[in-house]
């Protein structure tokens, strides 16, 4: 129907998350109508992002850099690394930034436990967790996985690993919403959360 | 006790009708009279989409659009103490429906289910009685997710934990290996969480009905010679014994071997007994009928009495399956507040009518 170059625009849009075919194609022409200049930017800023980032060694968020390279956040002294907060995506860090209420650092999973996507323990990680604490010192270990199902499945997982190790573990205390993505969570809640955070048996 | 009643309806598109745009009595029985396949079900199926979003047939959205057409709209106008409001629905051969209350988009069914609520009488009814637990499950947990939010987000909870766990039944193939035993525990600890409070709610729903249930019978049955007097027991019976988590973590070797999950609330029964005998299999044909409607006139009560309003009442084609002594317990026990019926031929017995109209290839005429 479309000239093959504009179809297939709309074909890899359509395969971003979240996005589907109607979307795809809005913001095809959207950028098809949009100056030489501006569709130029997006090439580049994409280009650029996929060289430049990498995983943090560390904690697994997102770092400038070569391979190897560790983030802001791990390479920041005044972070207090007894205080390690796990969080299932890098953007559920910038969530729990924005609070402004947590002064340590993160670990990031990269996912959470879903037998039904074929994601068990091996898959996201928690070895590299594990090894964490005793290396970097680590006093409490504050379970942000998403309010759902599988983010609290996951939280009950690393709860029962971590208690042979003398670390104390918390869960962010509910009143977000229930089935949430922290993501979503309004600041506000997220910082209060933080606050009421509660220790698992 | 507040009426809650469509005072017009307007089909565009939708199964058999083309157009078609009526005024409904506010209280009262209105008869819909017209041959097998005019489009009377068809009528009652199309309230049933404006109030709940879903077909009582199980109709996928598509299959309800009006062949040569791609989309079907269906408008209604609903009146409560005197406020009304407006629904409306698209449903589209393809992509996603549109449901809108007063022209803004319903984000929540509770929403819809707090403006307008419908209890639905059909021939089907009687696998309430004879059919699987699946049917008899379904009405516990339609009724129970009209009392509020909060037991469909536990339903939801234990359908998302259950569908996780036999994905992972099935991905260990037998033995749990490594890390595997111990994510089984988490889904364990999941599913009996949110399992006890589904097995808990619907447990204490079969409470509140029984009382219900039997005095409906009793009403039903009053007329029916030889079949009086029996008594009638409703219980909700649990796949497992004592605690949920104990029972999954015991039943553990077999639903490996069997690769799903083998007992749970999704496997629970409400089991209905006719003088000490289950009615499933012991009880006859016009008994069946009888109990099915007794269960769904306590269904209604009870959500009637809980919401504080009467759902309208959509009864499809019930009175051709009953006997005359029936059809008129049936009729005298009707509920108050606004009723739609179905009928192929005008019923045996006379009823109380608002309305009369008659409905001849999707063309209703007063
Ligand atoms: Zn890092």
């Amino acid at each position: 129907m479309y000239a093959a170059s504009v179809q297939e625009l709309i074909d890899e849009l359509g395969r971003l998350p979240g996005i589907g075919p109607k979307s795809a194609q809005r913001i095809a022409f959207y950028i098809l109508k949009s100056p030489a200049e501006d569709a130029r930017r997006l090439a580049a800023c994409i280009t650029a992002a996929k060289t430049k980032v990498t995983w943090c060694a560390r904690c697994f968020n997102v770092a400038e850099g070569e391979a190897g390279v560790e983030c802001e956040i791990c390479t920041d002294p005044r972070r207090d690394s007894s205080a390690l907060c796990v969080v299932e995506e890098p953007r559920d860090v910038v969530a729990i930034e924005k609070t402004g209420e947590f002064r340590g650092r993160y670990h990031v999973l990269q996912g959470a436990i879903s037998p039904i996507d074929g994601i068990g323990p091996d898959q996201l990680r928690v070895r590299e967790l594990l090894a964490r604490i005793d290396a970097e010192g680590v006093k409490e270990v504050i379970l942000c996985t998403n309010p759902n199902i599988e983010g609290d499945a996951t939280a009950l997982y690393l709860a029962s690993l971590l208690k042979h190790l003398p670390v104390k573990v918390t869960r962010i205390a509910s009143g977000l919403p229930v089935g949430g993505d922290l993501e979503y969570a309004d600041e506000l809640t997220l910082g209060r959360a933080l606050e009421g955070r509660r220790e698992l048996a | 006790m507040t009426i809650v009643h469509f005072d017009w309806l307007s089909l565009k598109d939708f199964r058999n009708y083309r157009f078609v745009e009526i005024a409904l009595a506010k209280e009262g029985i209105t008869l819909f009279i017209g041959a097998n396949g005019a489009g009377k079900t068809n009528l009652l199926e199309a309230v049933g989409v404006l109030a709940t979003w879903q077909s009582f047939r199980g109709a996928p959205p598509e299959a309800m659009v009006r062949e040569g057409a791609s989309q079907a709209v269906l408008r209604g106008q609903v009146s409560r103490e005197g406020r009304s409001v407006l629904v409306e629905a698209e449903l589209n051969r393809l992509g996603r429906g549109r449901l809108q209350l007063n022209h803004q988009a319903v984000r929540k069914l509770q929403d819809l289910r707090s403006a307008l609520a419908v209890t639905v009488f059909s021939p089907d009814d009687l696998e309430l009685v004879k059919g699987g637990p699946q049917h008899r499950r379904e009405y516990l947990d339609d009724l129970l997710a009209s009392f509020g939010p909060k037991y469909g987000a536990a339903r939801s909870q234990m359908e998302r934990a259950l569908k996780q766990r036999n994905a992972l039944l099935r991905a260990a193939k037998g033995a749990l290996r490594g890390a595997m035993a111990m994510t089984m525990d988490v889904w364990d600890a999941k599913l009996a969480e949110a399992g006890e409070a589904v097995a808990q709610a619907r447990q204490e729903l079969v409470e509140a009905l029984v009382p219900r249930v039997a005095a409906a019978y009793g009403r039903l049955s009053r007329w029916a010679p030889g079949s009086s007097g029996e008594a009638i027991g409703l219980q909700y019976q649990r796949s497992w014994q004592g605690g949920l988590l104990d029972a999954l973590q015991a039943a553990r070797p077999e639903d490996l071997r069997r690769a799903v999950t083998t007992l749970g609330p999704q496997r629970d029964d409400m089991v209905i007994t006719l003088g000490g005998l289950p009615a499933r299999l012991q009880a006859s044909q016009g008994e069946q009928r009888s109990l099915a409607l007794a269960l769904r006139l306590a269904g209604h009560g009870l959500v009637t009495d809980q919401g504080g309003s009467r759902p309208v009442l959509l009864l499809d084609d019930v009175f051709s399956e009953l006997d005359a002594n029936r059809c008129a317990a049936l009729a005298e026990s009707l509920p108050l507040g606004q009723a739609l019926l179905t009928a192929t031929e005008p019923p045996a017995v006379s009823l109380p009518l608002a309305a009369r109209a008659r409905v001849a290839a999707g063309v209703i005429e007063r």
